[in-house]
């Protein structure tokens, strides 16, 4: 990786133990090591990458839903402003 | 099963909202095409908003498709090409690339003195910079091979000094920005006489770089033109990748992260931007009311062209870090901003697309017959030459063209921003400035294409 990293240093850093990029988030790393190092984790790791990936749906749900709401009100604008305009 | 339906769903409606935001703007903004303008029937704002509101909304959609494994499918669909060994195609192309420029030079000196007919002035710019440009992003970057002082560089001895690793592609960034100012401020479209000088010049100091730093270093990195096609050739759905040549969808290749490796190349996609927008802003009636006070404080016209430009180039860039340094601090990430500048540079490439698309396929229609008929009669003065009227429909392809290179972008963005962060969150996170940038792109450029034309004011 030519990647450079930029870790404040007042802050912790969980860094990747297959290559060494560091993260804020313990769950962000468990994601991490999931998506870039499969092949590699033993089951602790697996059964972490899962708990991350599923704790994640559930802000993905509410996300989905502002962001529905928020296409609805822009296409509902625009089409008020066109009939008035 | 629900949340793939639900997703359909979300996808379906997005896209008749687009489509319908699409067909607004395309009623109401007149023509991209062929360089007229027409006026526009609802207020500006209006205009502005819906095409910022179209951007944001493609946005809001990309961010519904959470399947890392299907972006991976769309991302890795392709077929590989085989390469044929023959050296005959290769050896043909760079003939007849020479051919060209033998022709640009004898027919721009010694051809025609009217553009219209000037085989010169056709073969440049309806030719290759519309005709050329257009396949290479539609199609395939065939400039490499085509490049004719490249074909010549071939023959010629090298002195092979070491580029300087810090100059990397600014040298191409800087002349980039002088092409588009020598472009737009000087009559090279008019007067073959002048854009033969002009090529003629070119091509000394592209063949003087080649000569000292080596034919290969100077292409790749220095020469802005066979930079500015290898850019546009990646937005093609034939090209190279680390598997050989490949057909894959259009524009799916910028989502890897191998294509900008620093702040120069950055550089040089926002310069690449920057110049169709300017081109467009120094014909409107704000430009030259902007003009006027300032030259009649008795600061000279010829200093105000190239200020304006450096100082749009730099507000372009400014936009386009300032949504870096946003992305890094509402991800949380640790990732330096360099990394993350690089990654989100190549999408814009495909707005550039969008845009030369929208401003050169009504020109390159309009003119392609007079170049066919200044082909046939090089060298004698045919008198009227025959031009092609697009129908009237035809002023919606450049709107509908602005629009798919903005959901390329959107869409190639989202996928490298999956690449890059580890949590889906955070990376639908990362593109909210990116976004807001992309508005601001859009808006700038859609104003400028909804204001009338007018002459280049004090030139």
């Amino acid at each position: 990786m030519t990647d450079d990293y930029d870790v404040p240093e007042d802050e912790t850093a969980y860094e990747c133990g297959y290559c060494g990029r560091p993260f804020a988030r313990e769950e962000w790393l468990a994601l991490h090591r999931g998506l870039d190092h499969p092949a590699q984790l033993d089951d602790e790791q697996v059964a972490a990458f899962r708990a991350a990936h599923d704790a994640e749906e559930s802000t993905l749900g509410n996300f989905r839903l502002r962001a529905l709401g928020a296409l609805v009100i822009i296409y509902f604008c625009l089409l008020m402003i066109y009939a008035l305009v | 099963m629900t949340t793939r339906r639900r997703r359909v769903v979300g996808w379906l409606a997005g896209a008749v909202s687009l489509l319908l935001a699409a067909g607004t703007v395309s009623a109401h903004g007149g023509s991209l095409a062929g360089g007229g303008r027409e006026s526009i029937t609802v207020p500006t704002w209006l205009f502005l908003s819906t095409g910022g509101a179209a951007v944001g909304a493609s946005f809001l959609l990309a961010s519904f498709v959470t399947d890392r494994s299907f972006i991976h499918r769309i991302h890795n669909w392709g077929a590989p090409l085989t390469v044929s060994d023959s050296r005959l195609p290769g050896v043909l192309a760079r003939g007849v690339g020479l051919a060209g420029y033998v022709t640009v030079l004898v027919i721009g000196f010694f051809g025609p003195p009217t553009p219209r007919t000037n085989l010169a002035i056709l073969l440049v710019w309806v030719g290759w910079w519309a005709g050329l440009a257009m396949t290479t992003y539609l199609i395939g970057n065939t400039w490499r091979t085509l490049n004719p002082l490249d074909t010549i560089a071939l023959v010629l001895p090298s002195l092979d000094r070491t580029y300087p690793d810090r100059a990397g592609a600014w040298p191409s960034v800087v002349s980039l920005l002088a092409l588009i100012w020598l472009e737009v401020v000087s009559p090279l479209a008019d007067d073959p006489q002048l854009l033969a000088t002009a090529i003629v010049g070119y091509s000394v100091l592209t063949l003087s770089g080649a000569v000292v730093f080596g034919r290969e270093t100077w292409f790749a990195e220095a020469d802005p033109v066979e930079r500015v096609f290898r850019y546009y050739g990646r937005v093609a759905p034939i090209g190279y990748d680390e598997r050989g040549l490949r057909l894959r969808l259009p524009g799916m290749d910028l989502s890897t992260p191998r294509l900008v490796d620093g702040r120069d190349e950055v550089a040089f996609i926002v310069a690449l931007l920057w110049g169709t927008t300017f081109d467009g802003l120094v014909t409107t009636p704000t430009w030259r009311d902007l003009m006027a006070p300032l030259v009649g404080a008795g600061v000279p016209p010829h200093v105000l062209y190239p200020l304006a430009l450096v100082v749009g180039f730099g507000l372009f860039l400014g936009a386009y870090w300032l949504a870096v340094r946003l992305s890094c601090r509402l991800t949380d990430t640790y990732l330096g901003a360099d990394t993350v500048a690089k990654r989100f540079a190549p999408p814009l490439l495909a707005i550039a697309a969008g845009y030369h698309f929208a401003h050169y396929l009504g020109y390159f229609l309009v003119v392609a017959p007079a170049l066919w008929v200044a082909l046939l009669s090089p060298l004698s003065d045919p008198g009227a030459v025959p031009i092609y009227e697009p129908p009237g429909w035809f002023a919606g392809v450049g709107i509908a063209a602005v629009v798919v290179g903005h959901l390329v972008a959107i869409w190639v963005a989202h996928a490298a921003a999956y690449d890059t962060f580890p949590s889906r969150i955070q990376a639908i996170r990362s593109q909210y400035p990116f976004i807001a940038v992309m508005v601001f792109y859009t808006m700038t450029s859609l104003w400028v294409i909804s204001r009338p034309e007018v002459s280049l004011p004090y030139l």
